[in-house]
């Protein structure tokens, strides 16, 4: 039971078809939430759970909103990307990774599972979730 | 036959930083916003390369300069609003700050 890499979820690549995730609503839609190395997340994951979410001081259950970048294209590969994300003033520790679900959509889909390759901490201060350059080479979801 | 794939990649990065016991100055910030803006390739020639080095650090500067700028004109609005709320020693402890 670990962490095992960055996933684009199966799960996700067939709700893109169904219309069930719209990156270009105005606000509350996907939301990072972070968890444990007792987690074990894949490609095979499907949404969100509360199992081995970390907790700790000023981190709420079901993590935080993520702005989402409005999907746009380069040459033939279409992508979209996420603001980095700050979790203000918080001490937690052993984090692990991060599941990005739907919050808006019926079930908590998720759409990506972050590996941050070791357990990270912050004592009293930010953790921030810096997210890839949002073009064709290196955006977070990039359809090619 | 006619055959079209869509591609969806696994290699993404994503990082994390953290502070313990403060929250990030301007300059760490500024760093991350620069890096989101201007991207350098590492395939570039290599005086192409330093100009672009140089650039980046000179936007660097620039944001970070601004933000000191923000985080002052904000201790200010936040000192008024705790003054205006009858706490004139805590107003003045930020103000400080």
């Amino acid at each position: 039971m670990a962490f095992s890499g960055n996933f684009l979820c199966t799960s996700f690549k067939v709700e893109l078809m169904k219309g069930v995730h719209n990156f270009t609503a105005a606000s509350d839609q996907f939301k990072v939430a972070m968890y444990t190395n007792s987690a074990s997340f894949t490609a095979a994951t499907t949404a969100y759970t509360s199992g081995n979410e970390i907790s700790g001081t000023n981190y709420t259950a079901k993590g935080q909103f993520l702005t989402s970048v409005t999907p746009t294209s380069s040459s033939t590969t279409a992508f979209t990307d996420f603001a980095d994300e700050v979790f203000s003033n918080v001490t937690i520790s052993a984090v692990r990774g991060a599941l990005i679900y739907n919050e808006a959509a019926s079930g908590d889909p998720t759409v990506c599972v972050l590996d941050f390759g070791a357990d990270k901490a912050a004592s009293s201060g930010d953790f921030t979730i810096v997210f890839p350059t949002a073009d064709a080479s290196n955006a977070i979801i990039r359809i090619a | 036959m006619l055959t079209n794939s869509l591609s969806m990649s696994n290699d993404f990065a994503v990082t994390v930083e953290t502070t313990d016991n403060r929250g990030f100055t301007p300059e760490e910030v500024a760093v991350r916003c620069v890096n989101r803006i201007i991207g350098i390739s590492e395939n570039a020639p290599p005086a192409i390369k330093d100009q672009a080095h140089a650039y980046r650090k000179q936007v660097e500067a620039i944001v970070a300069n601004y933000m000191h700028q923000a985080i002052k004109s904000d201790r200010t609005t936040v000192y008024n609003a705790i003054k205006d709320s009858g706490n004139p020693k805590l107003a003045e402890y930020i103000r400080r700050m």
